[in-house]
């Protein structure tokens, strides 16, 4: 037979070329060694299907930490800087490729899980409005809560959710790289289904404003938002240093703001003023913040802290950058505290000691959690009080 | 509305209609454009000469959730078919050896393009202004993660259940020992990332992907085909079901730009250059992969490139762009040249250099040399006959201490790699156009195979100042160069590469190379 296939025929089912293909293979396997990735460091005990698919796919020189590959860039930017290079971040480690996801999530995990969300949100949707829950919401909490002041969080979302724009692009690192980006999605999915829920309401509301104007507004000119703005805008746009951006976001402003507003604010009192739609989608985000403090603690106490060559001074590094950002998110809390005055009071809920009661539990979380494994001192109290000062 | 009256107006439409209510994607992505605001730090950190519109729309318009449960439809299918019904029926052992040993570069490369396209479009996310020009690109963020995954399956796949695992299970540290590893991350890598940003989405979208991809993606699959494999059209077709929303990423790039001054001084430059980029490796490698990494053949490679590169790229999406300003790239007409011989020239050089490889490649038998002729007149002539002395010579048998390289040698045929493009070339040698142009710059000399690679590095030779494999290896024994590089098998002594696929021939070891004494030198030194 002439050797150029046509007519669509498979190698696989056309008998003819089945069988030269199976004279040619040989009799036994040539290599044992079956693992791919078989030279890699597993996190567990046995490499796993995750490890095997994105370790080591960047292709880093070994003059980056970790690195396989060797020379130079074969192409750079103009005016020679390299594309990828160690100035990019002040942490330093002796393995870039370090990291793993704690959940183990390479692609095909990742969009499965959020695929079922997205299901299981058009079903619960359907099944609220259908019962007509949405009659027992407190008006001003829906309209002026949940119109404008949860359509404004949205943007802190989005704008998080820009933050991971450049660490994509520069991170040394290729697992790193992949979580990057997928707490960067789950970022703009929290803005998303913000918006979900707004319009949501809207179609079985009468008369609410899905309109994202008003929630901009307070978002940009409002004084309640105003230290997040400042800070979330600093994250985003000011910060070159990747591991900087991810730091800041993730180990300080999220757990301890982004925290607050959703788990303290929104998550806990939506059931006292007849809400049990919001909790829905705040639950979803809370299971995107604990993925991702997965992710950066692994990063910055597993990898960084807990190099042996650099730990100490990575700790140093992240004090000092904890003394950098705190102070920020102090500051959004702060004026966060003014949301209290909009909503109609509920003693030991919305009253002063149950507030605090809640910084307490956040800051407890913090330092527990994100601080202490750093070796970092802070006076929760102190900041605490700071931030009760904001209240109206 | 006043409150009070809402929550009675909430009341009566649930008298009048209790149907269950829910909220679609393009409901919500319609405010997605509205996502961002203004602020004095709001610019990109990645600087370039074009201003990209605020107001720019995406094509496909979705949101996470939504584009998390597509991407997840398509991978049920795909994994299902790989670990069911392709596992039972053995598909991994009944691929031709010639193609399984293709599969390890193919899919690896491919897989350092798609992981460097996940920074490269992390950094268009940055760029662009508008929203949903930002969530076009982080859509085609998590494809590439994806696709970095996906080309990973495939030597998964071939090393656990295939022929050869060697080069399967650990391409990701041995491919950078050989020649062609510089010149793909050129196109694959650093022409994605480095760079002013929409020269990169040129490089990636305009001309990777709407145009190299067709070739890469598609046409491989049919090959593939033919020879046996079908993990890869499974995987590669579900890929290119993304790519779509790639080369619309491209598109959307350029009409951001459209309106901008330096559109009209800079970009017909910046897309010839993107162009001549990828064309320089892709044309050549491509066509050496198909053609000389399979024994059956689907068409002649210049047929194929002809038809998606010159006339369906070339011709009609650079067309559509026509009303922007953009023109097909004046080099165009030269990549045709190339693509008739260049992949023959190429095959050449990377046979002789086969033990720097990461698998195995096989000189044309009999009836692929008849193929060759009967496609390209004159391939006897120049390629067929020194296939044939080396096989008398016996270069596939390692007892008979014979690398190809020592034929280059004797005939006086040096091999220099091209500054720009890092693709090696043999001007003394070669149907191609490859001529040798060398410039010295700061006491290093620089070699160039081309006037448009040769202009690029006169333009910014700071961009191109990668070390090439002589510079590398200078004065290094080349058994010790593949030890180092890992380029054995479990055994710690057989190599990886071998210059044949004979189910019955015997393989080389490290020992059988280094006892031919071969020694990198730099042909550039003897100039």
């Amino acid at each position: 037979m002439s050797i150029e296939v046509s007519g669509g025929k498979r190698g696989l089912t056309d008998p003819v070329i089945a069988a030269q293909i199976l004279a040619a293979i040989p009799d036994k396997p040539l290599e044992t060694q079956r693992k791919m990735n078989y030279f890699v460091t597993p996190r567990g005990r046995r490499l796993n299907e995750y490890e095997v698919l994105c370790c080591y796919t960047q292709p880093t020189p070994d003059w980056i930490a970790g690195g396989l590959d060797w020379g130079d860039w074969t192409q750079k930017f103009h005016g020679g800087r390299p594309s990828w290079s160690n100035e990019s971040t002040e942490m330093r480690t002796t393995d870039w490729h370090k990291h793993r996801d704690p959940a183990f999530r390479w692609h095909y995990l990742y969009v499965k899980d959020k695929a079922e969300e997205w299901r299981y949100t058009d079903r619960f949707l359907k099944a609220y409005s259908a019962d007509g829950h949405v009659r027992s919401i407190d008006p001003v909490w829906r309209d002026e809560v949940l119109g404008d002041y949860l359509g404004a969080f949205g943007f802190s979302e989005y704008g998080l959710f820009n933050s991971h724009s450049s660490v994509t692009r520069d991170c040394l690192g290729d697992t790193i790289r992949m979580s990057t980006a997928m707490i960067g999605l789950d970022k703009v999915d929290n803005a998303q289904m913000i918006q979900a829920e707004r319009t949501f309401l809207a179609k079985i509301v009468p008369g609410f404003n899905e309109s994202t104007d008003i929630p901009k507004a307070e978002w940009t000119k409002g004084q309640i938002y105003k230290g997040a703005r400042e800070t979330v805008e600093d994250i985003w746009q000011a910060t070159y240093d990747w591991n900087e951006i991810l730091f800041s976001g993730h180990m300080i402003y999220d757990p301890l703001f982004g925290q607050f507003v959703r788990r303290e604010f929104f998550l806990r009192l939506s059931a006292y003023y007849g809400d049990n739609l919001t909790p829905f989608f705040i639950n979803q985000m809370q299971l995107y913040h604990s993925q991702t403090k997965g992710i950066t603690t692994d990063m910055f106490h597993t990898c960084l802290s807990a190099d042996t060559e650099f730990g100490e001074y990575n700790d140093r590094l992240m004090r000092a950058w904890s003394d950098k950002w705190l102070p920020r998110t102090v500051n959004a809390l702060k004026d966060f505290m003014g949301i209290f005055a909009k909503i109609p009071e509920i003693k030991g809920v919305t009253s002063k000691d149950a507030i605090q009661a809640a910084l307490e539990r956040v800051f407890e979380d913090w330092e527990r959690d994100y601080a202490a494994p750093i070796g970092y001192k802070v006076d929760t109290a102190a900041h605490i009080k700071t931030i009760l000062t904001g209240l109206k | 509305m006043a409150i009070s009256t809402a929550t009675k107006a909430a009341t009566d439409a649930l008298a009048v209609n209790r149907a269950p209510v829910s909220v679609g994607a393009q409901e919500v992505h319609k405010w997605m454009q509205s996502f961002t605001w203004d602020f004095d730090k709001n610019r990109t950190k990645y600087s370039t000469k074009y201003k990209m519109a605020n107001d720019t729309k995406e094509q496909f318009k979705l949101i996470a959730k939504e584009y998390a449960r597509m991407e997840s439809v398509k991978d049920e299918r795909q994994f299902g078919s790989l670990q069911d019904v392709l596992t039972r029926v053995d598909a991994a052992n009944r691929v031709h050896p010639k193609w399984n040993e293709s599969m390890k570069v193919i899919s690896n490369f491919l897989e350092v393009g798609e992981y460097n396209a996940i920074a490269a479009t992390g950094m268009l996310w940055d760029s662009a202004s508008a929203p949903e020009q930002k969530n076009g690109y982080l859509g085609q963020v998590m494809d590439e993660i994806r696709h970095t995954n996906q080309c990973a399956y495939i030597n998964y796949y071939f090393a656990k259940q295939g022929q050869d695992a060697a080069g399967h299970n650990d391409a990701r540290r041995t491919r950078a020992i050989g020649p062609l590893w510089k010149g793909m991350k050129r196109v694959f890598a650093d022409g994605f990332i480095s760079g002013d940003a929409v020269e990169c989405s040129i490089n990636l979208q305009l001309v990777g992907e709407a145009c190299f991809t067709n070739p890469l993606i598609v046409a491989v699959t049919e090959w593939a085909s033919a020879n046996g494999d079908e993990m890869t059209p499974t995987v590669f077709l579900s890929i290119e079901t993304d790519e779509l929303r790639h080369m619309a990423n491209g598109y959307q790039t350029i009409v951001s730009i459209a309106n901008d001054e330096a559109a009209s001084k800079y970009l017909n430059t910046d897309l010839n250059n993107a162009f001549w980029t990828q064309q320089k490796y892709f044309t050549p490698v491509l066509g050496m992969m198909f053609e000389y990494g399979s024994h059956f053949k689907v068409e002649p490679w210049v047929k194929t490139w002809n038809r998606w590169v010159y006339e369906d790229w070339g011709g009609i999406w650079i067309g559509r762009l026509g009303k922007y300003g953009v023109e097909s790239p004046a080099s165009l007409r030269d990549a045709k040249k190339d693509a008739y011989w260049a992949h023959h020239d190429l095959f050449l050089l990377a046979y002789a250099m086969w033990p720097t490889g990461f698998f195995r490649v096989s000189l044309p038998t009999a009836e692929e040399a008849e193929w060759y002729e009967a496609n390209y007149p004159g391939w006897y002539e120049m390629y067929g006959k020194v296939y044939e002395e080396w096989r008398a010579r016996g270069c596939e048998d390692p007892n008979s201490g014979f690398l190809p390289l020592q034929w280059f040698a004797e005939n006086n045929h040096p091999i220099y790699i091209d500054r720009v493009s890092q693709v090696p070339f043999c001007p003394s040698y070669c149907k191609g156009a490859s001529t040798l142009r060398v410039l010295e710059s700061n006491g290093k000399k620089h070699s160039f195979s081309d006037p448009w690679g040769e202009r690029m590095w006169l333009s910014e030779p700071e961009r191109y100042e990668c070390q090439n494999i002589y510079e590398q290896y200078e004065g290094r024994e080349l058994s010790e160069v593949v030890a180092e590089g890992h380029g054995v098998r479990s055994d710690g002594f057989t190599l990886i590469s071998q210059p044949h696929t004979n189910k019955d021939g015997k393989l080389w070891t490290l020992d059988d190379i280094k006892k031919i004494g071969c020694v990198f030198t730099d042909p550039l030194k003897a100039l």
